[in-house]
């Protein structure tokens, strides 16, 4: 493994793809501290310039904007008080504060600095626990890996706003689309004797039609209702005192490393990401602090808490996307759509056939996070700046870079029809309160279902087969107590809500 | 008239008839052959089976726990035309977005995506002043060209 990362190492550190990561780190950054854009928009925008680049460099580019994106998040958060990411919320609660305070170069610099060690200590993470859980998963059969999946998109679509049925209805929507065209016998699947139908819907299209309309539409309408609210431009003046911030960090030891193994821990569970991983640890800083009643004044305890996490969720996510080939997150399933476009399908597998590839993605990662950490304390007066672009020409400019990015996938017009049908239903569906990981989650993973449901039964065509096996009917077990769980929860929640509003 | 239609009910509704268009259409789908243990139908008529079964229990639901309507929870949307005048903006840019896929294989890539960028631009920013003006055609004037470069000649992607 030691030779593969080196060789890894040598591949990612040549000119062209170092620029592609600098580039990645810096999009990604200007993505997430643009409110309302998110990291999963800026990949999704980057997602077609990968097309045309070898394996290594798409995925290097990639993984520069998610480094570079979930830690954009604390320039809005710090100058204007609005979080760039879901991800960077409790950023906000003591990194506005100090700024207020007259400390945004501390704020900025404390999180940045944060951002960078969560990244380091999430990819320790990766190194170590993914190549473990890959050697695990080797001896899954078709029947476990159907169990795998079915119990990732329970536990996506319970965790999904405290709409459980509507989750998984998603899910199951996502799973159908996938039979669309031709299927494994050659035999047409619901083709309307259309022949454009007949190989069946691209992931990307759908993916970014039903993630990027949706995100789109909805900050337009966010529009109108902030038309009457004052946005504050961002004070470029912003100066990092270098000396206090090391002397902060360097009082944090114990917070950094407790927030990033929750990060990381969080990345790698199926439906959770940086915005639970960030609440989760923010609330540990605070019970472990000796100070929790100066939590949500503006201090670095929380800051780092909540930046180390944050970021850390990118190497953790990464664990059973690489590992097991199911992606937990957004993020996670629009960068297994990049490696199935290479020709690389993630699994226990890809450790051993492309461990350069692993190896690339670890240097990725590594490198990101040195390159994200010197822009952001030098560029930070230039990105609070940019994060003022207003949604009313960012909008079209991200709806034309996906309808391009659709077509240019296979040349195929079809295909920006395939992004507008899927924005539309999307939409309808968004406003009917249907939440979209799920959906996304399930095309992403429906043909690997369909195909390990049916090598199952090709090698034993009885049912029970999936519940008698131990390990598969371990999955199914978690599967049904994840939605019992959930239900639970949203009964509480319902409960709680209507004694709200009858007392 | 009180509206006892709610966002669950259309969902639901919805869901079942594009559902039994499905099945329906599945019924073209060819049968087993002797050396499969199920045929190409089986997998995607289970997945519309439990789409149903989720949409019924949604659609029950939402009787069983429905609340009275209140008067200002039917007043934004009483008519069509209340719902259109709500969401405009919306649908203006879906509509312009499908007229852009519409003329992109008729006038090429710069002409349509120029159009596009103008038009869309100028009904979220609107185009009352100079400054718009100029923010508008900058942007478009600059990202059209730039991302036609990069496809075309350092990406090797040909747009139409």
């Amino acid at each position: 493994m030691a030779d593969s990362f080196l060789q890894a190492l040598l591949a990612v550190s040549t000119p062209g793809v170092l620029i592609l990561i600098i580039i990645g780190v810096l999009f990604g950054i200007i993505g997430g501290s643009i409110p309302g854009f998110t990291v999963t928009m800026a990949i999704l925008v980057v997602f077609p310039f990968t097309f045309a680049m070898d394996p290594i460099s798409g995925v290097a580019l990639m993984i520069g904007v998610f480094v570079g994106g979930y830690s954009g998040g604390i320039v809005s958060g710090v100058m204007l008080g609005i979080p760039g990411t879901p991800s960077s919320i409790t950023t906000v609660y003591d990194g506005y504060p100090m700024a207020q305070n007259g400390e945004p170069g501390r704020a900025l610099g404390i999180g940045m600095l944060a951002s960078f060690f969560g990244t380091l200590i999430s990819i320790a993470v990766l190194v170590f626990f993914g190549p473990l859980i890959a050697q695990m998963s080797m001896h899954f059969r078709p029947w476990e890996i159907t169990g795998l999946i079915v119990f990732a998109l329970t536990l996506v679509a319970g965790l999904s706003n405290g709409a459980m049925l509507k989750g998984l209805l998603a899910a199951l929507i996502g799973l159908f689309i996938t039979t669309v065209g031709l299927d494994r016998n050659s035999n047409l699947r619901f083709d309307f004797d259309l022949a454009f139908l007949s190989s069946g819907f691209e992931i990307l299209p759908v993916m970014i039609g039903v993630f990027a309309f949706t995100q789109l539409m909805g900050n337009i309408e966010k529009l109108k209702e902030e038309t009457h609210q004052d946005t504050q431009a961002p004070d470029a003046s912003v100066n990092i005192p270098y000396r206090h911030i090391v002397r902060d960090i360097g009082q944090q030891k114990l917070n950094t490393l407790r927030s990033s193994l929750i990060g990381s821990l969080v990345g790698a569970l199926p439906g959770t990401g940086g915005t639970v991983a960030n609440f989760i640890s923010y609330d540990q800083a605070r019970k472990f602090s000796r100070h929790p009643e100066r939590f949500g004044k503006g201090i670095p305890d929380g800051i780092v808490a909540s930046e180390a996490s944050n970021n850390a969720v990118v190497g953790g996510a990464f664990v059973p996307t690489l590992a097991l080939g199911i992606p937990g997150d957004l993020p996670m399933a629009i960068m297994m759509g990049v490696l199935i476009l290479h020709g690389i399908q993630p699994g226990p597998l890809m450790f051993e056939q492309n461990p350069i590839l692993v190896g690339a993605i670890y240097a990725s990662l590594l490198l990101g996070a040195v390159i994200m950490v010197i822009f952001q304390l030098l560029l930070v007066r230039w990105f609070a700046r940019i994060s003022q672009i207003p949604q009313q020409v960012l909008v079209p400019v991200v709806l034309m870079l996906c309808a391009v990015g659709s077509y240019a996938l296979n040349n195929n017009l079809f295909d920006i029809w395939v992004l507008f049908g899927f924005g539309i239903i999307g939409y309808l569906l968004w406003k009917a309160g249907v939440p979209l990981t799920p959906l996304i989650l399930g095309v992403v993973l429906g043909n690997n279902l369909e195909s390990q449901v049916f090598r199952a039964m090709e090698l034993d065509d009885s049912w029970l087969t999936f519940l008698t096996r131990p390990l598969s009917a371990s999955f199914f077990i978690l599967a049904a107590v994840s939605v019992v769980v959930a239900l639970i929860q949203n009964r509480k929640i319902a409960n709680k809500l209507s004694a709200t509003e009858n007392g | 008239m009180v509206n006892i239609m709610n966002k669950d009910r259309y969902l639901a509704i919805a869901t079942l008839v594009i559902v039994g268009i499905l099945l329906i259409e599945s019924g073209d789908i060819p049968g087993k052959s002797s050396w499969q243990p199920y045929g190409s139908a089986m997998y995607p008529r289970f997945l519309l089976a439990l789409i149903a079964l989720l949409s019924l229990v949604l659609l029950v639901r939402s009787f069983l726990t429905a609340k009275p309507a209140t008067p200002q929870s039917t007043a934004t949307f009483h008519s069509l035309a209340g719902w259109f005048r709500h969401y405009r903006i919306i649908i203006a840019l879906f509509g312009l977005f499908g007229l852009y896929a519409l003329l992109l294989p008729m006038l090429g890539y710069l002409i349509s995506t120029t159009l596009f960028m103008v038009s869309s631009q100028g009904l979220l920013l609107g185009c009352d002043t100079r400054r718009k003006w100029l923010i508008n055609l900058g942007i478009t004037f600059t990202l059209v060209p730039l991302v036609y470069a990069i496809f075309q000649y350092g990406l090797n992607v040909w747009l139409p």
